[in-house]
């Protein structure tokens, strides 16, 4: 099939990419733009290894053409950090264990970064709740909610009080 | 995996959607939030020459009240937009809470409401990769001329799967499908034919557009109960939708429908009857819960036992009426 030319807004920088219409959008970030962050993991819709944020939403990379996400910002793992150094999420995901084997982790930053942005202070079952669409092998789902409640107590001590 | 090739079109209304689907009917699909048609062009279930993008079709957005009449939904709303509508919370409860339901909540991120209700039928042979169907034998709904679940017989028994229908047969939806010759509005319930491998009235020029909610229906009590084994991502492998209305203590109108067990969402015959002008009590939920285990007709299309999946209906039936009565 004859390739086409499309725009692509990745992580705040535009790219223009010859590629096919079929193409997924997680094979043009990982082939095309080398942004090898986002995992191809069940290949099947469902484990969230893939996640990205389109215009802000978290979807799965992997059920999406990259032609059709043409005119949306795009962001992936390689976004999150701030200023060359590791967000408090990261930051906290380290220090607390939050990644095993470290596969699923890009999805979940994705996740997380989405649940705090729309909610600054979440409860435990939030948390649970908007980390139920993501699947991780090592089950290490305990100190994930650890490192968020570590990352969230840091942003507030971060933020002073007036 | 990679897609099967395509060319891909992507219309800005829905008149320039269904010219391109009126000139390439033969070999098109329509792509909308791509949880469901992704996965199985993956698959090789799938392999048209055209793809149909209409998320960009902005006039099939959205939730629009329409005082004294219900609401209107648009197709490509998405299922988490309807979960946290608080206009539908409110008036049509149910819908909500099958909604919040399904799949994951990035999935609910992406899933329309058009598409969870146009879901293709499920089956443990159809939705596997072409290796896995090929080493294991074709069936009837794809390759193939007999069915593994039920051997002997020419029908496909693949299950319809979706969360939402069961809520909107509840509240006696009415959907509409835009096509060349224009646009007709059609009964939910008559929307879906019960057999498997042509499981909706949808014909290949056709789009559906929109998703009505009569004000009738508004302000029913409302409950969704799904068995999966998964807390989260899985698709129903039971699910009941009840809606009931109360005066005076007694119920005065009442529906119930089924998912994942038959190859159409179905509500149940008898229900209303068997509910109306009564008070809720134990042994009336027993009676409907009997009665809906006996609509429901599970086969060994998917994941659990259909012994456990045909209980479990009778189950949630019966607790679905007493969280209803005890609310």
């Amino acid at each position: 099939m004859k390739k086409e030319l499309i725009e692509l807004n990745v992580n705040g920088r535009t790219h223009e990419l010859a590629i096919e219409p079929s193409k997924l959008l997680l094979d043009a970030l990982r082939q095309d733009l080398q942004l090898t962050g986002s995992k191809r993991g069940c290949d099947d819709s469902s484990c969230g290894a893939c996640t990205v944020l389109v215009d802000g939403i978290p979807m799965l990379s992997c059920t999406m053409l990259a032609a059709s996400c043409e005119g949306q910002e795009i962001t992936t793992v390689e976004g999150v950090s701030e200023h060359g150094s590791l967000a408090a999420i990261q930051k906290a995901y380290g220090d607390w264990g939050g990644a095993q084997c470290g596969y699923c982790t890009p999805g979940f930053m994705m996740t997380v970064k989405h649940l705090l942005a729309v909610n600054a202070n979440p409860t435990e079952e939030e948390v649970r709740s908007a980390l139920s669409s993501n699947l991780c092998r090592c089950t290490g789902y305990s100190q994930m909610y650890q490192a968020i409640k570590a990352a969230i107590e840091a942003e507030q001590k971060a933020v002073p009080s007036t | 995996m990679s897609l099967p090739q395509f060319r891909l079109l992507r219309p800005r209304s829905v008149e320039e959607a269904v010219g391109y689907l009126a000139t390439h009917a033969s070999n098109i699909r329509v792509l909308a939030g791509g949880t469901d048609l992704i996965p199985s062009m993956r698959q090789k279930l799938f392999e048209p020459e055209y793809v149909l993008d209409v998320r960009r079709i902005a006039e099939l957005q959205g939730i629009r009240p329409q005082r004294g009449v219900g609401v209107e939904i648009g197709v490509l709303t998405t299922l988490n937009a309807i979960e946290h509508s608080d206009f539908l919370r409110k008036h049509y409860p149910v819908l909500t809470e099958a909604a919040a339901t399904v799949a994951s909540p990035v999935l609910r991120n992406m899933g329309t409401i058009g598409g969870n209700i146009c879901l293709d039928t499920r089956c443990l042979w159809y939705n596997q990769s072409l290796t896995w169907r090929k080493a294991c034998g074709f069936c009837i709904k794809k390759n193939g001329d007999l069915c593994h679940v039920a051997p002997g017989g020419t029908k496909c028994w693949a299950v319809f799967s979706g969360d939402t229908p069961p809520a909107l047969l509840c509240l006696n939806a009415e959907v509409e499908i835009a096509s060349p010759s224009g646009a007709r509005r059609l009964p939910l319930r008559e929307f879906y034919t019960g057999i498997g491998d042509d499981y909706r009235k949808l014909q290949p020029n056709e789009l559906l557009t929109r998703v009505f909610l009569p004000e009738s229906s508004a302000d029913y009590r409302g409950v969704y109960r799904k068995l999966r084994v998964r807390g989260s991502i899985d698709y129903p492998l039971a699910g009941v939708a009840v809606v009931v209305k109360r005066s005076d203590g007694h119920v005065s109108d009442a529906r119930l429908a089924l998912t994942a067990v038959n190859p159409a969402p179905v509500l149940v015959k008898g229900a209303s009857a068997m509910l109306s002008g009564k008070t809720m009590t134990e042994e009336l939920a027993d009676k409907v819960g009997d009665l809906a285990a006996r609509t429901a007709k599970p086969l060994t299309t998917s994941a659990l036992t259909p012994e456990y999946r045909r209980e479990m209906i009778r189950v949630f039936t019966r607790r679905a009426i007493l969280a209803i009565a005890n609310n």
